[in-house]
């Protein structure tokens, strides 16, 4: 076993594979911003992947602002950058970065002996917050990508 | 005669990229949005190389890849499994199933065209 599953341990993984999965799939830096106050999106796009296992649930939620995910989106596609995308197309690209994050993260923790399955994504659209359950550990991770702000908000109960 | 290439994943976004990345090559793309339609699409097409996402709903990827071994006409069709789990358990499960190479996102372009053309002859398309 190579790793501990332990908060601190999941978010410094967690900020490596975000900063990954931006800079290969959209040439895009992304930059963690320690101790950063949570931004305020107004209308926003979250891509939702749960995980379950012996040891281990939780889940992991990435949100960006409705602008920001259509630009995301458009990258991602190949398209111009200023491409107004459908909600379908914009909502199956946030959802697959979510689906890419998440499984990094599952198979993180089954290399550190806590296998889990994860669940296909979901994509919430508005403006709403996220509560987490009771003895649930809840992380936000603030990054920089330009003048965007990506959150990642992992929730996660070891067993 | 154009490379024969069949995508399935259930992400229109993966087989929106898998189409571009092959897009400057001789390369004919059919999609699939799950297993069950990917054997379909496979039997008809006969495609030179499937792309197989693991994770698909109706039917996921390996057990579209366990079919499609059971089935002496489709067997042969080498398959580049396409995976978001880079976990050794994960990569040693897809490496019994007797897939040709695998890929785990993110993935560049570069690295499945690098994968595809140790399988399939790729011919780039004369410029316009």
């Amino acid at each position: 076993m190579s790793q501990t599953v332990q908060l601190p341990n999941v978010c410094d993984f967690m900020t490596r594979h975000l900063v990954d999965v931006f800079d290969t799939m959209l040439a895009m830096p992304a930059v963690l911003v320690p101790q950063a106050a949570l931004p305020r999106f107004g209308e926003r796009v979250t891509g939702s992947v749960g995980f379950a296992g012996d040891n281990v649930t939780g889940a992991v939620y990435l949100h960006l602002s409705a602008e920001f995910a259509n630009r995301v989106a458009a990258v991602m596609l190949g398209l111009p950058p200023e491409e107004i995308l459908g909600e379908h197309d914009v909502n199956d690209v946030v959802g697959e970065a979510t689906n890419m994050l998440t499984g990094g993260l599952k198979s993180w923790l089954c290399d550190a002996g806590s296998s889990c399955a994860v669940s296909t994504p979901a994509i919430i659209r508005g403006a709403f917050a996220v509560e987490a359950m009771p003895d649930v550990a809840r992380e936000f991770l603030v990054f920089e990508s330009g003048t965007e702000r990506v959150i990642v908000e992992i929730h996660i109960k070891l067993n | 005669m154009a490379t024969k290439i069949l995508s399935v994943d259930d992400s229109r976004t993966i087989r929106m990229i898998v189409g571009r990345t092959f897009k400057p090559y001789d390369c004919q793309i059919c999609e699939a949005g799950n297993g069950e339609e990917g054997l379909a699409a496979a039997a008809r097409e006969k495609p030179d190389l499937i792309i197989l996402d693991v994770t698909m709903p109706v039917m996921d990827g390996v057990t579209m890849l366990g079919k499609l071994k059971e089935d002496p006409a489709l067997k042969t069709i080498p398959v580049i499994m396409l995976t978001a789990e880079s976990g050794r358990e994960n990569v040693l499960q897809i490496a019994k199933l007797g897939v040709r190479d695998y890929l785990v996102k993110p993935f560049k372009e570069e690295q499945l065209i690098e994968k595809a053309s140790r399988i399939v002859t790729l011919q780039k398309k004369p410029a316009a």
